[in-house]
């Protein structure tokens, strides 16, 4: 399995404050890499690094075994889609018209070919938001407006996918849905790197779980080995337990 | 088909439409009624009225409207922001009081160009980094702080305007007046040129980015990981749209409210796509403005009421109905 992503000994700072303090680590090819920790560990930020929204202050971040420091903008955003937070647009966008942006790198054409169209509607099938494709993004409510975005970075056939909370504002069953859509594009040749606050989700669908604390990698974990290795919990709270469900599941349980 | 795309070119084609309908019709619009016989057989006054004066002040009109709505399009897809605009910002002023200085100091040329033309640009290209400096707070731009900003920086140029307007001759306050409120008035064809030229130009290289302007408008940071040049791309908008305005304050002096009403009534019918919704703001935009200046030539005949003064009485009961509207959002 070839490496998508390499992060090499990446510092940030504000204030004074290091936030992340030298962080290295490595995402494959097929690899869903969660990446979690507590409130302010530095992990949207170090999301944004990878997407090329902030410069580090140290350290480089590689794709493909090139550097994003140096590398041209839309060739970037042919291999990466970054999931943001939150997109509230002001004007009247419709939901059609914001999955399209996706196909911006990939064409040069004034107005997208029909190929770009259905690569828009396959995405927007497969979230399960073809149905309000032309309804304002502005009237959606916010689980239908992760659906959208999540069908637009989809729309953008990304080698590495940077989905910071993906799963916010969505119900049970469209956030395993979601992440069901991760496993499918890793088993394709994709790799994920996704920050969640959700350690089931982390357990049954990552395949790494990273954890960032103090500005470092404090945890990087197989999943496998962190359902049964129950220490790295003591990152996140101490009344957290880790059992097992009757199918025999990895359960992180609050007591 | 997703969205507008699918009726582009029918809306693109009605807007032009009322474009040329307006060049051809405007100019017959005025206190002193052409008649058609007389024009064909080029016969004075009617000729020389319709030439030196009704058609460039119509043409003006046109590129002119068509300038400040599609400056306004583009600071609103810059700020994601649906009341920035070249007057809101403070940026018309900005060139206003350009402009005015320029006359004041008898400035006439600068390597060929007007000097007034200049001048202004450097008030907009000032008052704008001045107001968006102002407004920026953490990378982000507040929309709160943006306006208010702008408000101040109007009431400055505004100021400082009458100031110059008190300091300079007799003659030079006559052709100062402009700049207090702006008007369409004729103008020579070696003028008219060079102004549609400079506009066709700035608004080839701000329409030529429609779908960048799309990303743009939704979020920065979305246009970054889209593969925008973010930077790259404000620094153009920012320029283009302050020579747009300062081509057009140069010529018109401070005329509100078109990059504001236009862009807004035209996404409200077709959606936010700049592909479409940009060439539709210029056509519209020219269409307002023109239409506006010959109501302003009829209205209080003999008298006239300057474009700009039109369009505020226009536009201001507007921007309340926008600024309603979106609180009840």
């Amino acid at each position: 399995m070839s490496v998508r992503l390499q992060i090499e000994d990446v510092t940030w700072q504000v204030g004074g404050r290091m936030v992340l303090a030298g962080i290295s680590f490595e995402v494959r090819e097929g690899e869903i890499a969660v990446l979690m920790g507590l409130n302010g560990a530095g992990k949207s930020t170090l999301l944004d690094i990878v997407a090329g929204l902030r410069q580090p202050a140290g350290g480089d971040v590689r794709l493909d075994e090139r550097s994003i420091a140096t590398s041209d903008p839309r060739a970037r955003a042919r291999l990466v889609a970054h999931l943001p937070q939150a997109v509230r647009p002001d004007l009247p966008f419709i939901a059609g018209e914001l999955v399209l942006m996706g196909r911006y790198p990939h064409t040069d054409r004034w107005f997208e070919s029909q190929q770009d169209r259905n690569a828009v509607e396959r995405a927007m099938r497969r979230t399960g938001c073809w149905d309000f494709r032309d309804r304002l993004v502005q009237t959606l409510s916010g689980g239908e407006r992760q659906r959208v975005l999540l069908a637009a970075c989809l729309a953008q056939a990304p080698k590495l996918l940077l989905f910071d909370e993906p799963s916010t504002h969505l119900d049970i069953d469209q956030q395993l849905h979601c992440f069901s859509l991760l496993r499918e594009e890793c088993d394709r040749g994709a790799a994920c790197l996704v920050v969640t606050h959700d350690l089931n989700l982390a357990l049954t669908y990552g395949t790494r779980l990273i954890v960032l604390a103090e500005g470092r990698v404090a945890v990087d974990l197989p999943a496998e080995a962190a359902a049964h290795r129950p220490d790295w919990l003591a990152h996140f709270s101490p009344r957290l337990t880790l059992s097992t469900t009757p199918s025999g599941r990895p359960w992180v349980s609050y007591s | 088909m997703i969205g507008v795309q699918r009726h582009a070119g029918r809306w693109v084609a009605i807007f032009a439409a009322a474009f040329c309908i307006a060049a051809l019709l405007l100019p017959f619009v005025g206190p002193f009624g052409l008649s058609l016989d007389r024009v064909r057989a080029r016969q004075e006054p009617d000729w020389s009225i319709l030439v030196h004066l009704r058609v460039t002040r119509t043409l003006l009109g046109l590129f002119a409207g068509g300038a400040l709505a599609l400056a306004g399009t583009l600071f609103q897809a810059i700020l994601r922001d649906a009341l920035a605009t070249p007057y809101t910002l403070g940026i018309s002023a900005g060139a206003s009081l350009g402009a005015v200085v320029a006359i004041w100091l008898g400035w006439q040329q600068f390597a060929g160009v007007p000097a007034i033309w200049l001048a202004a640009l450097a008030g907009a290209g000032i008052v704008l980094a001045l107001v968006v400096g102002a407004a920026v707070q953490q990378r982000r731009v507040s929309s709160f702080s943006l306006l208010l900003s702008g408000l101040a920086a109007n009431s400055v140029c505004s100021a400082s305007i009458i100031v110059v307007f008190g300091l300079v001759s007799t003659t030079q306050s006559f052709s100062i007046s402009r700049w207090l409120i702006g008007s369409v008035d004729s103008v020579d064809y070696a003028a008219l040129g060079s102004f549609v030229a400079v506009v066709a130009l700035a608004a080839a290289i701000v329409m030529r980015q429609a779908k960048a302007w799309n990303l743009m408008a939704v979020d920065p940071s979305w246009a970054a990981t889209r593969g925008a040049s973010v930077t790259r791309l404000t620094m153009s908008g920012y320029g283009a749209g302050s020579l747009l305005t300062a081509a057009t304050v140069a010529l018109t002096g401070p005329i509100g409210f078109v990059g504001l009403v236009v862009p807004h009534l035209i996404r409200t019918r077709i959606g936010a796509d700049h592909r479409v919704l940009m060439p539709c703001a210029f056509l519209g935009g020219g269409v307002l403005l023109a239409g506006c200046d010959a109501v302003g030539r009829i209205l209080i005949a003999p008298s006239e009421i300057p474009a700009g003064a039109v369009m505020a009485i226009l536009g201001g009961p507007y921007l309340i109905w926008v600024l309603r509207q979106r609180s009840a959002a």
